[in-house]
């Protein structure tokens, strides 16, 4: 297997490695979106790995910059945002299609790259599955009363902040700059969305991290917020209240990484005989 | 094949090294190597690192930028990054800019150990000129501050609900693995002065300025851009890394080359 590095896309604008396993066609290709700003190797190489690991395991994989992104230009086309990724998405599926004869397509997505790859699969009747890590997320009661009532019960908590207020209250701590964030759909929206996904027959794997502590704080918290089409089985979750958001530690990323693969080979068993 | 003025394709021993290729409109006589950092300076630089070879390729110099063996999208784990590879690399790439653009004389662009790697790159690569900006000249300094952050990271409450063990956070530096092969190397890392003019682009905090004066005395300069680079700030460790006067200055020295 050797990867290739391709530009395409209706003006040529997009740029992406693809790996295509050795033997025959495959089947279903895995296409891997930007995690915010960073460009198609992913947060600390997650979708390097990602993508290498699934070609062993005999998927064929695209990572790619979306327009304006990474490597990739502007199409000069005039769209909205939400239409370009969908042309984007569009351009790399027929790509991978073109490369790997590939029918069905998941799509994996970090954040905004969940929120693009919810956005198509919502819409593309070729996308057959999606992973979804730290996507949409609402701060449900439950997460509040998690959030809050250990805090308003701790005897500490509360010494510190009477010891702050009599100190004058200044802080010099710099607030940190949030680098990642997904901007929020209408939750009744996101839910229609992920009940026309599984009617349609496609498989979900929503992962969601610890860090992001500020929306999303238990396992529980998947039904909380997008209620009973989180029992449909097609549809797998996963909390990680030990990773942070972007998956820095070498450990988590590989948990992660196995995690994908061991939902993708249940889901969507790739064809026999054809990989290492 | 399209003549695209951005080519990404894969060259170098088994196809392994990731190249983006940067051709000028016109026909060039001035070619630019970029070296990139390693780790997650790659990532914070990417962007800049592309900003700074379009302005080049728009005042006529052909631009390769390229991945080490182990990083970005060349093949190898992280772990695999070995020091005289990287050296290795640089002298392919260099070698393919040539053929690619069809000139002889190429100058590295290089930000931190990328900036190191094209100086001791110099010699084999035959650049005509090495800019580097903010390189690593002391490698115990630069090791003692990754394992500093890395202790850091351990406990960072804005990452991580509670502290993680010191397994878990063990063998690594910012996000990637490190072998112990590399730790040596950078720990030993004393970058000499090439043979060939160099220009070195300060950006460091001034409590954090190193002496650069070994690197420079005999055929090159040290010229300050500001703002500081914020390179071994935590709380940005994910934030890109942008600097239009760098951009200026790389692009100026290279009109001066003209």
């Amino acid at each position: 297997m050797r990867e290739e590095a391709f530009r395409f896309g209706r003006a040529r604008h997009l740029v992406g490695i693809a790996g295509v396993p050795d033997g025959s066609d495959g089947e279903t290709g895995v296409i891997v979106l930007n995690a915010g700003l960073v460009h198609r190797i992913g947060p600390f190489r997650l979708h390097v790995e990602l993508t290498r690991q699934l070609n062993s395991a005999g998927y064929p994989t695209l990572r790619f910059d979306l327009s304006t992104l990474g490597d990739s230009g502007a199409s000069g086309g005039g769209l909205t945002r939400t239409q370009q990724v969908c042309a984007d998405v569009d351009d790399a599926m027929r790509l991978l299609a073109e490369r790997a004869g590939c029918k069905r397509f998941v799509l994996v997505g970090l954040c905004s790259g969940a929120q693009n790859a919810h956005t198509v699969a919502a819409s593309d009747p070729r996308v057959s599955g999606a992973v979804f890590l730290d996507g949409y997320a609402y701060r449900t009661l439950g997460y509040k009363l998690r959030h809050y009532l250990p805090r308003a019960l701790d005897p500490a908590r509360w010494a510190r902040f009477l010891r702050h207020r009599a100190g004058g209250g200044g802080t010099d701590k710099a607030a940190s700059e949030p680098v990642f964030a997904v901007a929020p759909a209408p939750r009744e929206e996101v839910i229609a969305d992920f009940t026309g996904m599984v009617g349609r027959g496609m498989k979900l794997y929503l992962v969601y991290s610890g860090g992001i502590s500020y929306c999303f704080n238990h396992a529980r918290q998947f039904r909380e917020c997008f209620g009973k089409v989180m029992d449909h089985p097609a549809v797998t979750t996963s909390y990680r209240a030990e990773t942070d958001h972007t998956y820095i530690l070498t450990g988590d990323r590989a948990r992660l990484v196995d995690g994908i693969g061991g939902w993708l080979a249940r889901n969507f068993p790739p064809a026999s005989g054809r990989h290492a | 094949m399209r003549n695209d003025p951005e080519l990404p394709f894969f060259f170098g021993a088994e196809s392994g090294l990731f190249g983006m290729y940067h051709a000028p409109v016109s026909v060039p006589r001035r070619a630019v190597l970029m070296c990139p950092p390693l780790g997650q300076e790659l990532i914070r630089t990417h962007r800049l690192y592309r900003q700074l070879a379009q302005a080049l390729a728009a005042q006529g110099v052909a631009v390769l930028r390229f991945d080490y063996h182990g990083t970005g999208d060349s093949a190898g784990d992280s772990a695999e990054v070995d020091w005289n590879r990287c050296i290795g690399d640089a002298v392919t790439a260099a070698g393919e800019l040539r053929s690619r653009a069809g000139v002889d004389r190429v100058v590295a662009f290089g930000a931190r150990l990328g900036g190191s790697i094209a100086l001791g790159a110099a010699d084999r690569a035959r650049f005509a000129e090495v800019i580097a900006w903010d390189p690593v000249v002391n490698g115990d300094d630069y090791v003692a501050a990754l394992d500093t952050m890395q202790a850091a990271l351990r406990e960072d409450a804005d990452r991580f609900s509670r502290p993680r063990t010191h397994a878990d956070v063990a063998e690594q530096w910012l996000g990637f693995d490190i072998g112990e092969s590399l730790r040596k190397q950078l720990m030993g890392l004393r970058v000499a002065p090439p043979n060939v003019p160099t220009l070195v682009l300060d950006s460091l905090p001034a409590d954090a300025a190193p002496r650069w004066e070994h690197l420079v005395s005999r055929r090159g300069k040290v010229a300050a851009i500001s703002p500081p680079t914020p390179w071994n700030d935590l709380r940005r460790l994910e934030a890109a890394i942008l600097s239009h006067p760098l951009i200026q200055a790389v692009s100026g020295r290279m009109t001066e080359d003209a």
